[in-house]
């Protein structure tokens, strides 16, 4: 009997050590539900999100996700603007290049970073030189192969040499680069650094509770002022429809990615819609043996595909109609022509091309959950080619694995694949349609000289019609089939002013209660 | 006894090494990983540049032995995403994924088992009857369905619980009751046979005709020959739940062990894989060890063979 009652005790005991050593056990305000619950003014304010950041170190990790959380708290030299994507100048002011090989970068003066040490050249250096250095692993630095060095020409001036003419060097910039303090990362060391992390930017650090949440303060010193929220919690919620319980009980204020079919669920005031610059294209890949190698059979899917009924009737209207290989937002867009709906003349097209199109067959691969009803978009675009007699295996992929079918040439003739968010022609065009380009799967040699002779210019002017041209061919080849720019669509609480921006960045400085 | 243990010991260094093996080949099945951590424009040469530093462009079987030498000696290697120690990141979520666990599991215990005894003692009455069939439903119902049904009530409409998170005891309440419905219902109706199946046996008949209070002949001689099948049961519940509630876990945003696993999994973070798929074997071994144990103490026959 005492036996027994010891191994009661000692269970006992083990539920209340376990319970005890749980993480974050102290029942902090901020999590509490009356804190960040209806008290709009004043209050933190609580994003959910779907996943977390795996790091907070910038310049590392190449993913949406990680780079939204910490661009609040680092700033980045260059951004966009929110509604046109045009560049503005943040940490830095003025940005020239001296020759083809040179890019010099002159810098604001009196900015701090949160443990007061001062930004200045050496701090973009010291960040750029992070993303070189092979042994720190950052993910960045294929897209900044070309740097050679970087050099601190004076306390608030920094040059950049490239091994060869690099004329989106901005874009590089704006995309990928915050400035980390040197002082500090070198005092703690990268690991500690990428769980606390210090920067210039809106927000301080508070506390980071892996996939749970991420808590910031305002920073009280920010070169711009002081933000106007002054408490800000990432909540990490990777359920939809929790996300969505916890936004109508006012536990969260704001989260991004609304499925198009569950809109209705939400008051129309509290819906954001924006056109993203992510695109969602069908391929038609001419890279593996079969009929799409014949640019009337590409034409003739064009034409036997109707995206305006697709965009009305699967995606419920939510989508930006595009007719060429970039999207409306992008600096180098050019009007293109429409292929239209015209079921006869695919028919026809097939037939000249020496094809019966009863018995052609053709594979389409998908992703599923990875674009606004991707899967479903596959599926009506198989029923409508059917339509005109063609059969279509729509095979649907995991995403890591449909990514890799893609790189790797192993699709089927045609799959569904976005791309973005996009600003500029080269980054769009360049990864797309040359031949060791994936992500497309189409490529024909005269475009392809004619996208490397483009990219090497640097007249603002000369580009854009260079890459103007190029649209007008890919489209005339039928390159693929463009779809729509997505709808990026957010819940906001009605107590938040929130402006959505194109880039999808959430930079709470810009946000503010109402 | 001390063969016994070492038996076992030795037992759970195989199952341990099992099951490492078979995941190591499995996720590389899924394909190489650096094709998701590089930006999709990152250049061919690039790609096959992380694979050699990242050591993917060896032969398999070489990976797979510099893993194990580097795994005997605790060393899984690093996150590939983030570049921290894999096994701290699995063990940092463990206390979160222990009290989830063990909550349930003690409220499925303290409900289960007095309903089951009470259930088989009253056969075939109403109450019986609607126990039996409120566990079938219980059992019926899908998880994350329950869960977000929860959410939806306690804390969209009525307000009086958080949706989601970890931290605090009010963030325990509803994914604890999502994941002990189903472990109720399950231990009931095992607690009602395994008490049907011991009531009708002689001796009970016998100490019934000798008089022996209903209580006493309930508690001392039916309950405890019955619990041998139980706890296998919660043994293997217990490494269930401890292995991580994945879904669970998804729906209540719960930072436990299933929600990194399986987020690592999908992005193809091998090391933390098999750094969890390390933690949650040893944990299955040593639950089956104790559970073993158990039974030796509830039926000394165990212990004589």
């Amino acid at each position: 009997m005492l036996r027994k009652k010891g191994v009661i005790a000692f269970l006992l005991v083990m539920v209340l050590v376990l319970a005890a050593c749980t993480e974050g056990t102290n029942t902090d305000s901020t999590s509490n539900q009356s804190d960040s619950g209806e008290d709009g003014n004043g209050g933190p304010l609580v994003i959910g999100f779907e996943a977390d950041a795996s790091t907070l170190m910038a310049n590392h990790d190449v993913n949406y996700t990680t780079d939204t959380l910490i661009r609040n708290i680092y700033d980045p030299l260059i951004d966009r603007e929110g509604e046109t994507g045009e560049f503005v100048p943040v940490l830095a002011e003025e940005w020239e290049n001296i020759d083809e090989l040179t890019w010099r970068l002159k810098l604001k003066e009196g900015v701090t970073f949160h443990n007061g040490a001062q930004f200045n050249a050496d701090a973009v250096k010291y960040s750029i030189d992070y993303i070189l250095n092979e042994e720190n692993g950052s993910f960045y630095r294929s897209r900044w192969a070309n740097v050679e060095e970087v050099v601190a020409v004076s306390e608030y001036e920094v040059e950049i040499h490239t091994s060869v003419p690099f004329p989106s060097m901005i874009q590089r910039i704006a995309e990928d680069l915050l400035i980390v303090e040197p002082g500090y990362v070198e005092e703690v060391g990268i690991e500690q650094a990428s769980n606390e992390p210090v920067g210039t930017g809106a927000y301080t650090f508070v506390d980071w509770s892996r996939d749970n949440h991420l808590k910031l303060v305002a920073y009280e010193d920010y070169w711009q002022g002081s933000p106007d929220i002054q408490e800000v919690e990432f909540r990490i919620i990777p359920e939809f429809s929790a996300r969505m319980s916890a936004f109508m009980s006012g536990e969260i204020h704001l989260f991004k990615n609304i499925p198009v079919d569950s809109v209705e669920q939400f008051d129309s005031e509290e819906i954001g819609e924006i056109a993203s610059s992510r695109i969602n294209y069908l391929a038609l890949s001419n890279l593996v043996e079969g009929p799409l190698q014949d640019v009337k059979v590409r034409q003739a899917i064009n034409y036997a595909i109707d995206a305006d009924e697709l965009l009305e009737t699967v995606l419920n209207g939510y989508g930006t109609r595009i007719t060429g290989p970039l999207s409306q937002i992008n600096s180098d867009y050019t009007e293109t022509e429409d292929y239209g709906y015209d079921p006869d003349l695919a028919v026809q097209l097939i037939e000249e091309a020496g094809y019966d199109p009863n018995e052609l067959t053709l594979t389409l691969d998908t992703p599923s959950g990875r674009y606004p009803m991707d899967s479903h978009v596959a599926q009506a675009i198989a029923s409508q080619l059917q339509s005109i007699g063609i059969t279509v295996n729509v095979q649907v992929n995991e995403w890591g694995r449909h990514l890799e079918k893609i790189q790797n040439r192993e699709t089927g003739d045609m799959y569904i694949l976005g791309w973005g968010p996009a600003f500029d022609g080269q980054s769009t065009i360049e990864n797309l349609f040359t031949q060791e380009a994936p992500y497309s799967s189409f490529y024909q040699e005269d475009i392809e000289e004619k996208i490397t002779q483009t990219n090497q210019l640097f007249d603002q002017d000369e580009r854009k019609a260079g890459y103007e041209e190029i649209q007008q061919d890919l489209v005339e080849q039928a390159a693929w089939v463009p779809l729509w720019q997505q709808a990026d669509l957010y819940a906001i609480s009605t107590s938040l002013n929130f402006t959505q921006r194109v880039d999808e960045k959430l930079n709470v400085y810009e946000m503010s209660w109402k | 006894m001390l063969d016994f243990i070492v038996k076992r010991l030795l037992q759970v260094v195989l199952v341990v090494f099992l099951a490492l093996t078979v995941v190591f080949f499995l996720i590389r099945l899924s394909g190489d990983p650096t094709t998701l951590f590089l930006p999709p424009d990152a250049p061919r040469e690039q790609i096959e540049e992380y694979r050699e530093l990242l050591g993917f462009n060896r032969p398999l079987y070489v990976q797979y032995g510099d893993f194990m030498f580097n795994a005997v000696q605790g060393d899984f290697g690093q996150s590939l995403r983030s570049g921290e120690d894999a096994l701290s990141l699995v063990l940092q979520r463990m206390p979160a994924t222990f009290q989830l666990a063990i909550s349930a599991l003690f409220l499925s215990i303290i409900i289960a088992i007095p309903l089951g005894v009470l259930s088989a003692y009253k056969r075939n009455t109403f109450f019986d009857k609607a126990s039996v069939g409120i566990t079938v439903i219980g059992q019926a119902i899908p998880n994350f369905w329950f869960g977000l049904i929860l959410i939806y009530i306690f804390a969209a409409q009525l307000q009086l619980l958080p949706s989601s998170g970890g931290g605090s005891l009010s963030h325990l309440v509803l994914p604890v009751i999502t994941l002990a419905l189903y472990s109720v219902s399950r231990f009931v109706r095992f607690t009602r046979s395994a008490m049907l199946d011991v009531l009708s046996k002689d001796y009970i008949r016998t100490s019934r005709a000798a008089g022996a209070p209903t209580s006493r002949l309930i508690m001392k001689y039916a309950l405890k020959n019955s619990l041998i099948p139980i706890i296998t049961l919660v043994a293997l519940d217990l490494g269930v739940l401890l292995g991580g509630a994945v879904i669970t876990e998804a729906v209540f945003s719960w930072p436990g062990v299933g929600r990194l696993l399986h987020q690592s999994l999908m992005n193809r973070d091998f090391p933390i894989v098999l750094a969890g798929v390390f933690i949650i074997a040893i944990i299955y071994a040593v639950i089956n060890f104790i559970a073993d144990i158990l039974y030796a103490y509830v039926n000394p026959q165990i212990r004589v063979k």
